[in-house]
């Protein structure tokens, strides 16, 4: 069994008080856990602190890491005979790990040492999903890596989740130990950003241009869907900014309904014109008294 | 073997978790989680029988409580912490749904696609 000094990797003298120890722990915990530090290294100095502070927390580990004596960190020893750990170690202290060693003494003797059934770890995973395979449903390969090693989860994601969904997939994490129930596997979904779309929950955006000419007359436009092509009728008048809306079209919601598709309405015009489409232009502007910056008003939602 | 869509849980609102069971699977224990409903945290679906929660509540437990043995938070902390991700997390949808509606060309000065233009459209 390899010697590790606790005090060291939290930075503190032997005689510390509970409060210096916690104060040191959770110094080095928020600068190196793993969702704030981007150090290469911070996960394995976050662990290491986090070992150590859960023996030294606990007066009776605390005590017991104590007897142990002082050592260089990483020497090979044996805890002296009649150590209140040795019970937990079983035949010998050749392969354990100390931590581990020290945590049994928590788990309590009336459970008779580490031999109790524990659950297996759950697996926490993020998918980034495109907005097709959110709708109709797709097979995924997570990489996972437990107790026995990586391996590969083939799971199939059901229609109708969207943005920032989160599943849970019970039974298929870590196996058990000693009779323990399996772990879960908790999934998180994000969307991939599509060429057309933007998700709100189940309602799909996109921006529809028209001529102006489209906009005033109104018109058939062909607009895309994620299950294909459908014609959407843009009535006359239609302003820029407004939303038209195509029931049903959105995303599938997994409970048998779709969200809604909303066009986003943006008039454009052309960059440069031809001689014939100025003559147009100019001969409408003569003709028509329409001044949109007097009868400006809030845009509708069809 | 391929998990069946049957078997994934929605942790969203639109299904109902056990009290027993989310203490499970946030590592707590009875007394805990009834600590965490007086403190206003979790709301129970009912007043009355046995305690259920949307199962909307157990992401944003779990992480409160993965905090909590990280940085050896109390349980009060905890019940602070999940105010607040519950927050973020409708703070963020709040931001994505103002994104989507926003029309072109607000848009444009933010990463995201382009306008459509039919495939066989003039230019």
């Amino acid at each position: 069994m390899k010697y590790k000094d606790y005090y060291a990797a939290l930075g503190v003298p032997r005689d510390a008080d509970q409060d210096a120890i916690k104060k040191a722990y959770r110094k080095l915990a928020r600068k190196h856990h793993p969702d704030v530090s981007e150090s290469p290294d911070g996960e394995a100095r976050f662990k290491e602190a986090a070992e150590a502070y859960a023996t030294l927390k606990d007066p009776e580990k605390r005590a017991a890491y104590d007897e142990l004596g002082r050592r260089p960190a990483g020497q090979e020893f044996s805890p002296p005979p009649g150590w209140q750990g040795a019970s937990a170690a079983g035949t010998g202290f050749d392969d354990i790990d100390l931590a581990d060693l020290l945590a049994s003494l928590g788990r309590g003797r009336a459970r008779h040492s580490a031999q109790h059934a524990q659950p297996g770890r759950d697996v926490e995973a993020s998918a980034r999903i495109s907005l097709e395979d959110a709708h109709r449903g797709a097979t995924l390969h997570l990489e996972v890596a437990d107790a026995d090693g990586p391996r590969t989860l083939a799971i199939t994601i059901p229609p109708g989740v969207s943005e920032g969904q989160r599943l849970r997939l019970r039974g298929h994490g870590g196996p058990g130990r000693h009779g323990g129930p399996p772990g879960d596997i908790y999934l998180h979904i994000a969307l991939a950003p599509h060429p057309v779309f933007r998700p709100d929950r189940h309602d799909l955006y996109f921006d529809l241009a028209l001529a102006p000419w489209e906009a005033a007359l109104g018109a058939e436009i062909e607009t895309p869907t994620l299950d294909g092509p459908v014609s959407l009728t843009v009535p006359p008048g239609t302003r820029s900014g407004r939303k038209l809306r195509l029931r049903g079209r959105g995303l599938a919601n997994g409970r048998g309904g779709h969200g809604d598709l909303y066009a986003v309405i943006h008039i454009d015009v052309p960059a440069t014109l031809t001689a014939q489409e100025r003559q147009l232009f100019e001969q409408l502007a003569q003709a028509s008294a329409f001044n949109p910056r007097a009868v400006a008003t809030p845009e509708g939602t069809a | 073997m391929t998990p069946r869509h049957e078997s994934w849980s929605w942790l969203d609102a639109s299904e109902v978790i056990e009290a027993s069971e989310l203490s499970r699977v946030c590592g707590l224990s009875a007394d805990e989680v009834e600590e965490l409903v007086g403190y206003g945290a979790l709301r129970p679906l009912s007043s009355t029988g046995p305690s259920r929660f949307s199962a909307a509540c157990v992401a944003p437990l779990r992480q409160a409580c993965k905090l909590r043995q990280d940085f050896d938070f109390d349980l009060f902390t905890v019940a602070l912490l999940v105010d607040y991700l519950n927050r973020i997390d409708e703070l963020e949808r709040e931001l994505r749904s103002l994104h989507a509606h926003l029309p072109h060309p607000l848009r444009a000065q933010r990463d995201g696609p382009p306008p459509w233009h039919e495939p066989h459209g003039r230019g």
